[in-house]
């Protein structure tokens, strides 16, 4: 079946790892992703104040692409994406005068026809039609857990794994309403089911830093280490995210991390895609492990998961 | 559709307006009014008068009512809520049936939301005309008299049920105490010390449960239940269950041979689950009654086939595996609810840990690790590893003052439970760091900021003003993040024990039996009173009165405060032989009556139910409250208010459309 | 130095627009301060998170605009989340930066960061700091 799949600009350039990842695992389980025709940066910020009402505009943008080729589900990975999407796609259908104003920016955009390719500005109003859904919970809610253990064809053999949420997956609850802000089950539930043993650690939604680690490092870099570290001391073997913003922070910025903070070993971080694909049977090279600052290869290692079933 | 009450065209209707001072004569024109009634059919007299509330105002009703004969009067005044009585007592006294007496409200309905004096003049005279029309068709009413059976029953044998049942036995009337635990003592038993003045709250509590245990007038049934009620105020029928504790009271002497033999460890809920006990057991050492209980749901079987060996080591032969449920009904007059409360979950805070952490305790497990009949003799321990605490972190406000996920009000008793919890840590371990994070310290009571301040300044005990936002363990060690507002600084502690001080809520398992007695609640599931500022103790719902936590969070003092003010009030309803109930009530008429139930469905009261005989609606005049729900829904009309019927207020609506 | 606290039009017309901008009534905040202890970014702040409500709340914008802390917030919604009032300070803060002047020293735009940082950096780090710090 084919699903819409939002990957947002940063997976197709600094983060292929999950994009590929995501791509490859869901093709495992029969799911073809789609991109909308077109698409463009979503924004990566939701605008706080009443006022910004162009923000949402790319979003919408977005939403509108899916429901005209006939989407009534996008899914993304991204927490960012995922958030400003959710977000904008609520903020449409309740508030008439963001929905007024929205429509009104984007009436003159133009509109690809995605089985012409031709460039049109037929336009209807987008009234939030579609619905956004992060990955994790497409998979909690309309795949499955039944499904997607019929799919394994890797064993990870209750790898400890320690589920990173970050912020934007959970928070503000009235908006995103996953999963409870400080007691979620989500994640942990994806990992068990795919073979992992979820760490439970006390700094799984604690913000990593987020983009003050490009403005004031300092700051950044004590919040991303106590996340690492609460992980590691509870046993964890790896970290797994969904977000490139904390991938980078974690990974990337590690060897920074060390510079302050010596006596920290390090721990691999990794998206929770490339587990999923892994244990659904999909070749290591595929995985972007590449893109790691801080290898990861050593836990998608052929011997480790060498059951593989027919 | 309405059946026309009789319009008595001959009825000699007196009418006196009322001043008020300046508060109605400033805007209406009440000469004017009294003037323009007196060629009105039906009107004999009117006059207008300057307070007619007071002594000569009165007296000049009492004495026209007698020179001119009149049969009904109107008195154009204020809302009827102040003096409706005032002038109905007044006619009573001139000899006129005091159902007889209109009030027209042309104060709060008129002079004081008005300004145009015309407009205003003109309006009053129009509800003056209205309350004529009515007043013609008014009826000679008597008020409705039933007994009073004077005995009470109290729900709850905490502090609060206690005390209501001793005073009301005191005032000489029999009482019936019902508690579903195996003991009576409440919550108040658990405690180690009270504040402010760190009495030992067993020592403080225990005569009086013996007193009550040992009462002539009182009726102590312990693991009892209510289970349903009919009847109403003075004349209850409650059905109470007992339940088989499978032990004879009279014959167990506590020799605790069972307990010693019995393979079933449970959980003791006594000590929070901190300590465990057997299946058979005495809740603490002194229960009253002073008996065993054998716990149904832990027992391996109840059977000598399954286990049997407790009933093998009793001497006395206490023990009988074949007791069961019994019911049995007692008549009362009055009930007082008095069924405490209990602690908000923790597992609602997931930022503090969930349940998941050992080491971060609610204040009634902290008071058990405290008391000296507690799981620890007294010495303060922590929970995981039985290492004693040295630093210890209490946190105020938890799950309350929080209108976002949790409970909005404000739990009264933390500020000052905590500061004493502060104080006796600190008493036990002197080396020890106790810290408190608070946003206020509410110490209302007579000698509690005094004891608060004695916290801070004897004890050395740190208040931080800052809501903790996280707990969380690393290693063996538990970590607090919170805030210092006054310096601004954010702040980390380590803690080896945390004491939440937990939002009280409603008593869990109790909304079914409220529901039962129609009692109301809160919002927030607490009974509610009947007037938040005037009638404290008593429901709305006719002879039931409450007590103490049922109510809302309350320290020791108030709640025996408002236990005594229930037990007054009970004295009050038992004072009287006969109950006297307004007779404005809303009868049936079976003629009438097609039995469709409508009118039931809309009582509030529970005062309307269906014969299933003659297939009509029939009401208990006693409970009926006149709102009149039944009257406006009944589709034939036998549903008619006395002196309220259709046909009268149509007669106010036209008098007052005619001008 | 005393402050004089005024409570006139002026205040007013500050505390009104930051509400309508953010959305959210600062005068439920009880001050608890729960947010500040529960944020990431609070320790490298010159005004903890209760306090910039606590400023506008006073009415004091002049101390509110010039506070390095707006430039600190990381949207993290921590706040929002623990707050027993429900307040959204994410919102406020952004409400705060929206007025400030653009040139504020603090504020962190395209000019702070180096080609070779640029094309390290994940795309989305940069739009959303530059959307959020930016004027």
């Amino acid at each position: 079946m084919k699903l819409h799949y939002y990957p947002g600009c940063t997976l197709k350039e600094k983060t292929t790892a999950l994009d590929v990842s995501t791509r490859e695992a869901m093709r495992r389980l029969d799911i073809e992703l789609v991109e909308p025709e077109g698409w463009t940066c979503c924004g990566a910020e939701y605008p706080l104040t009443e006022e910004k009402i162009v923000g949402l505009a790319a979003p919408v943008r977005v939403l509108r692409q899916v429901r005209d080729e006939g989407g009534d589900v996008v899914v993304t990975t991204c927490s960012f994406c995922y958030a400003v999407l959710k977000r904008a796609n609520k903020a449409v259908r309740e508030d008439p005068l963001k929905h007024k104003r929205v429509n009104a920016y984007l009436r003159d955009d133009i509109q690809i026809n995605p089985l012409t390719k031709e460039k049109t500005t037929g336009f209807e109003d987008y009234n939030g039609e579609v619905k956004v859904l992060h990955l994790l919970e497409y998979l909690r809610d309309r795949v499955g857990p039944p499904r997607i253990r019929e799919h394994l064809k890797r064993d990870l053999k209750g790898l400890a794994v320690a589920p990173y949420y970050g912020c934007r997956l959970l928070r503000p609850h009235k908006e995103m309403g996953v999963d409870e802000p400080d007691s979620p089950r989500i994640f942990e539930d994806f990992l068990e089911t795919v073979g992992c043993a979820a760490v439970d650690y006390a700094f799984k939604q604690e913000c990593c830093g987020s983009y003050v680690s490009v403005s004031l490092p300092a700051a950044a870099t004590e919040a991303s280490y106590r996340v690492l570290r609460s992980a590691r001391m509870a046993g964890a073997k790896a970290i797994a995210v969904t977000c490139p913003l904390c991938f980078y922070n974690l990974d990337h910025r590690q060897e920074a991390i060390k510079e302050t903070f010596l006596d920290f070993p390090g721990i691999p971080v990794v998206f929770f895609t490339q587990l999923l694909a892994w244990a659904l049977g999909v070749d290591k090279e595929l995985l972007g492990l590449k893109e790691h600052a801080v290898p990861a290869d050593g836990l998608f290692d052929e011997g480790r998961g060498a059951e593989v079933r027919t | 559709m309405t059946a026309k009450t009789t319009k008595k065209k001959d009825k000699r209707i007196g009418l006196f307006v009322c001043h008020c001072g300046v508060n109605i004569a400033s805007v209406v024109d009440v000469e004017k009014v009294a003037e323009a009634l007196k060629e009105y059919p039906g009107v004999t007299f009117s006059t207008d008068y300057v307070y007619m509330c007071s002594d000569p105002g009165q007296q000049m009703i009492i004495d026209t009512i007698k020179e001119k004969h009149l049969d009904g009067i109107i008195v154009a005044a204020c809302s009827p809520t102040l003096h409706e009585k005032t002038f109905q007592e007044a006619a009573r006294l001139a000899g006129l049936n005091p159902y007889q007496i209109e009030i027209a409200n042309i104060r709060e309905q008129d002079s004081w939301v008005h300004t145009d004096r015309e407009k205003a003049t003109r309006k009053a005279v129009r509800i003056v005309k209205s309350h004529v029309e009515k007043a013609l068709r008014n009826e000679n009413l008597e008020p409705i008299k039933v007994d009073v059976k004077k005995r009470a029953l109290i729900i709850g044998g905490g502090i609060s049920g206690l005390q209501a049942a001793l005073d009301i036995a005191e005032h000489g009337y029999e009482v019936i105490l019902v508690e579903k635990n195996p003991s009576i003592g409440g919550k108040m038993i658990q405690l180690s010390e009270t504040f402010p003045t760190l009495d030992c709250s067993q020592c403080i509590l225990t005569p009086k449960m013996v007193e009550v245990s040992r009462h002539p007038r009182i009726k102590l049934l312990t693991y009892h239940e209510v289970d349903s009620i009919s009847g109403f105020v003075g004349n209850f029928k409650v059905r109470i269950k007992k339940k088989p504790r499978y032990v004879d009271e009279s014959l167990c002497n506590l020799c605790g041979e069972c307990e010693k033999v019995c393979p079933q460890i449970v959980p003791d809920e006594f000590n929070m689950g901190l300590s465990f006990r057997k299946a058979v057991y005495l809740p603490f050492p002194q229960a009253i009654p002073g008996t065993y209980t054998l716990d149904e749901a832990h027992c391996l079987g109840l059977s000598p086939v399954r286990c049997g060996k407790c009933k093998d080591v009793c001497d006395k032969m206490a023990i009988d595996y074949d007791m069961k449920e019994t019911f049995f009904e007692e008549e009362v007059g009055a009930v007082v609810v008095a069924t405490g409360y209990d602690l908000y979950t923790m597992q609602a805070l997931g930022e503090y840990g969930g349940e998941k952490y050992e080491d971060v305790v609610n204040g009634l497990e902290f008071e058990r690790i405290l008391s000296a009949s507690g799981p620890t003799g007294g010495v303060v321990l922590r929970p995981s590893d039985g290492k004693v605490p040295k630093s210890v972190v209490f946190v105020q406000c938890s799950g309350s003052r929080d209108t976002e996920k949790h409970n909005p009000y404000c739990s009264k008793i933390c500020c000052m439970y905590t500061a004493k919890h502060a104080m006796l840590y600190k008493h036990r371990v002197p080396d020890g760091q106790a810290t408190v994070f608070y946003i206020d310290v509410r110490t209302g009571g007579k000698g509690f900021d005094e004891f608060y301040q004695r916290a801070v300044e004897e004890d050395k005990i740190l208040y931080i003003r800052g809501k903790v936002s996280k707990i969380f363990k690393e290693g063996d060690k538990l970590v607090v993040w919170g805030v210092d507002t006054l310096t601004g600084k954010k702040v980390e502690v380590e803690a080896d024990l945390v004491v939440l001080a937990m939002a009280m809520v409603k008593a869990d398992g109790v909304q079914d039996l409220l529901k039962k007695l129609k009692v109301s609640t809160d919002i927030h599931g607490f009974v509610a009173e009947a007037h938040p500022k005037l009638r404290p103790v008593e429901s709305l719902n006719a002879g039931f009165y409450l007590a103490g936590c049922a109510h809302g969070p309350k320290d020791i003092p108030e709640a025996v405060a408002q236990a005594s003010a229930a037990a007054a009030k009970v004295g009050d309803l038992f004072a009287q032989n006969e109950l006297v109930h307004e007779p404005t009530v809303v009868p049936v008429n079976d003629e009438l009556c097609s039995g469709c139930g409508i009118c039931i469905t809309m009582c509030p009261y529970g005062a309307r139910s269906l014969d299933p005989e003659r297939g009509v609606a029939v009401v208990n005049e006693i409970l009926c409250e006149g709102c009149g729900a039944c009257a406006a829904a009944c589709p034939s009309g036998a549903a008619q208010q006395r002196n309220q019927t259709d046909d009268q207020i149509f007669s106010m609506l036209r008098a007052m459309l005619r001008e | 130095m005393r402050v004089k606290l005024k409570a006139g039009p002026e205040q007013r017309k500050f505390i009104a627009r930051i509400e309508d901008l953010s959305g959210e009534n600062v005068y439920a905040c009880y001050q608890c301060g729960r947010c500040s202890a529960g944020c990431p970014m609070a320790s490298e702040m010159d005004l903890l998170p209760n306090q910039i409500i606590r400023l506008v709340q006073m009415g004091l914008e002049e101390d509110v605009l010039r506070s390095k802390t707006l430039f600190l917030c990381a949207s993290c919604f921590t706040c929002q989340s623990r707050c027993p009032k429900g307040i959204d300070l994410a919102r406020v803060m952004e409400a705060v930066r929206h007025i400030l002047d653009p040139k504020g020293k603090d504020a962190f735009g395209p000019d702070e960061i180096s080609p070779e940082q640029a094309r390290e950096l994940p795309q989305q780090v940069m739009v959303a700091l530059f959307r959020k710090f930016a004027k």
